[in-house]
């Protein structure tokens, strides 16, 4: 990879070259190039689109029908010896209800060569003490999350494939977790987590990349890519004591293409969203209007994924 | 080593815990039982020959041909059937093992299982002969024929859990056309047949049996040495398959 580009890190620890992955007829990815790092990523993209696929072949779970995967520079599907540094938590409930979570990390780390000390630390990083001796069978389905988390940390792995963590946790958790793998991506490790909750991924990652149909859609962080599509007007929410006036002079002036009023509230679509910032405030005091809130709504995930899957 | 040990002492819990043992385990007491009301039939005068013939006719029948084929085809296709079906194969399969180590602790784990519940049943036939007649000679060479039989049928079985959710119907069809059927029927093909490995070895150690079970073994000659060596031949065979299957089928 020699051009700069936003699906391709610095100093990536996974690489994916040209890859594609199909079912019979089905293609589920498509020459899809993109490389993970330090840090964490989302993985984005609403159900069927490729996400688990992908991540399925990044671990070598599945094997690409062209091109191909790589993680520290290893073919998983050629080398079990590089599960020493990468772990996965699968969508499915891969869980044993006749052990206890205990029993449970403690199995991971027997197959892993983790030390036995290892299965405590674990435990705790996803706050599963009080639990830990009760069957899995009896768990709910966020406690198996967090139990399947905890046997994926038992060997310190520096890349963690997370497929839909978050499923069926309740908030607590779900706010435990996140802040789990924030700190795993703090300190240094590749943390790679899909999930359709747009919120959640925009909470953990410092980087997103958006899959639709298994082909990469947009890469990057949030707001460099609501700046890539250019083509697309932000969306802008105004309150003002006058919000018709204002809206008549900011078409007049082209500042912006439209403009919505609702009681206090005027909405309008610009192009240059950094031209409208330095242009609102010398038009409203020379109409002496007062505004008390400009909100860009199109700047979280949740926008900015729908720009993405539209009229596919 | 110690994932050796963690990953067989899983799956033994697997295939023997819970309510799922109970079928095997009470088939495994078949032979055992009929041959107690064999045994309860008898006068009170009777030698020890009436003894022996009744315990290689109905319970060495029902024992090779019913029980071990349908107890190896349970815990042979459920060894790594059983991970797949319930999405515990990528918790395995996501660690820094050999492939033919996870293909080796399933093998032993489902002969081990079978061994336990068949050979159980089959020794405690033999045990009840001996403490009617006196005779222990069978219980020795039962067991080892149990041993080598269900390591064969095992081997074929794993393999055949891990490719496709359709084993125990396709288990039953060979167990019963096949090694009942068509190895009995077409003389020749007594030679591929698993069921006939242990016989050929209780044959060998036991030599009154010889009259007895010649009708079973057909071709094949008795003799407990070759036997052991065809069963481990196909156990390795069957882990080398399953190793390269391992390595190279999706996970899907």
């Amino acid at each position: 990879m020699t051009a700069p580009s936003p699906s391709w890190v610095a100093e990536p620890t996974v690489e994916v070259r040209a890859v594609s992955k199909w079912f019979g007829q089905k293609v589920a990815v498509s020459d899809l190039t993109c490389s993970f790092g330090p840090g964490v990523t989302g993985l984005l993209g609403p159900n069927g689109a490729g996400k688990t696929t992908l991540l399925r072949m990044l671990v070598g779970l599945l094997s690409p029908s062209d091109g191909a995967v790589t993680v520290l520079g290893r073919d998983p599907r050629r080398s079990p010896g590089v599960y020493r540094s990468l772990a996965m938590v699968p969508e499915e409930d891969a869980v044993y209800g006749f052990q206890t979570a205990r029993q449970f990390v403690a199995y991971a780390a027997a197959l892993s060569g983790a030390p036995p000390a290892a299965v405590e630390r674990s435990i705790a990083a996803v706050a599963l003490e009080d639990a830990a001796d009760r069957p899995i069978s009896g768990f709910s389905k966020g406690m198996r999350q967090r139990a399947k988390v905890a046997a994926a940390l038992v060997n310190e792995a520096p890349v963690l494939v997370l497929d839909e963590p978050l499923n069926g946790t309740d908030p607590v958790q779900r706010a435990h977790l996140i802040a789990a793998f924030r700190r795993l991506g703090a300190e240094g490790r590749t943390v790679v987590v899909s999930s359709h909750v747009l919120a959640e991924v925009e909470r953990m990652a410092d980087r997103v990349l958006a899959i639709v149909d298994g082909r990469l859609a947009a890469a990057g962080d949030v707001a460099a890519i609501r700046r890539a599509m250019t083509d697309i007007p932000y969306r802008v929410r105004l309150e003002a004591d006058d919000p018709r006036r204002l809206a008549a002079a900011l078409l007049e002036s082209g500042a912006v293409e439209s403009a919505a009023v609702q009681g206090r509230i005027l909405t309008v679509e610009a192009g240059d969203l950094t031209g409208l910032g330095r242009s609102l405030p010398p038009l409203a005091r020379s109409l002496g209007v007062r505004f008390t809130l400009f909100e860009p709504e199109d700047l979280s995930l949740e926008s900015v994924f729908r720009y993405l899957v539209r009229g596919r | 080593m110690r994932a050796f040990t963690a990953l067989l002492a899983n799956s033994l819990r697997q295939l023997l815990g819970g309510r799922r043992v109970i079928l095997p385990a009470l088939m495994g007491l078949l032979p055992a039982a009929v041959m107690a009301v064999l045994l309860a039939g008898q006068r009170t005068g009777a030698t020890a020959g009436a003894g022996r013939e009744s315990f290689h006719q109905a319970p060495l029948t029902i024992l090779f041909f019913i029980v071990l084929p349908v107890v190896s085809l349970s815990f042979g296709t459920g060894a790594l059937g059983d991970e797949r079906r319930d999405g515990t194969l990528s918790f395995i399969l996501l660690r820094p093992l050999p492939r033919s180590l996870v293909a080796g602790a399933k093998l032993l784990a489902a002969w081990l299982a079978t061994l336990a519940v068949v050979g159980t049943g089959a020794a405690l036939m033999s045990v009840l002969l001996g403490l009617r007649y006196s005779e222990w000679e069978t219980l020795g060479p039962l067991v080892l024929a149990v041993a080598l039989t269900s390591l064969s049928y095992v081997s074929a079985f794993l393999a055949l859990g891990y490719l496709t959710q359709r084993a125990v119907l396709i288990g039953l069809v060979y167990a019963f056309i096949w090694e009942s059927g068509m190895t009995t029927a077409v003389a020749s093909l007594a030679t591929v047949s698993l069921m006939r490995i242990g016989l050929s070895a209780y044959a060998g150690l036991v030599p009154s049996a010889g009259t007895y079970v010649d009708d079973l073994l057909g071709v094949v000659q008795p003799g407990a040495g070759g036997a052991a060596a065809k069963a481990l031949v196909i156990a390795a065979v069957a882990v080398a398959s399953l190793t390269a299957l391992l390595r190279r089928r999706d996970v899907t």
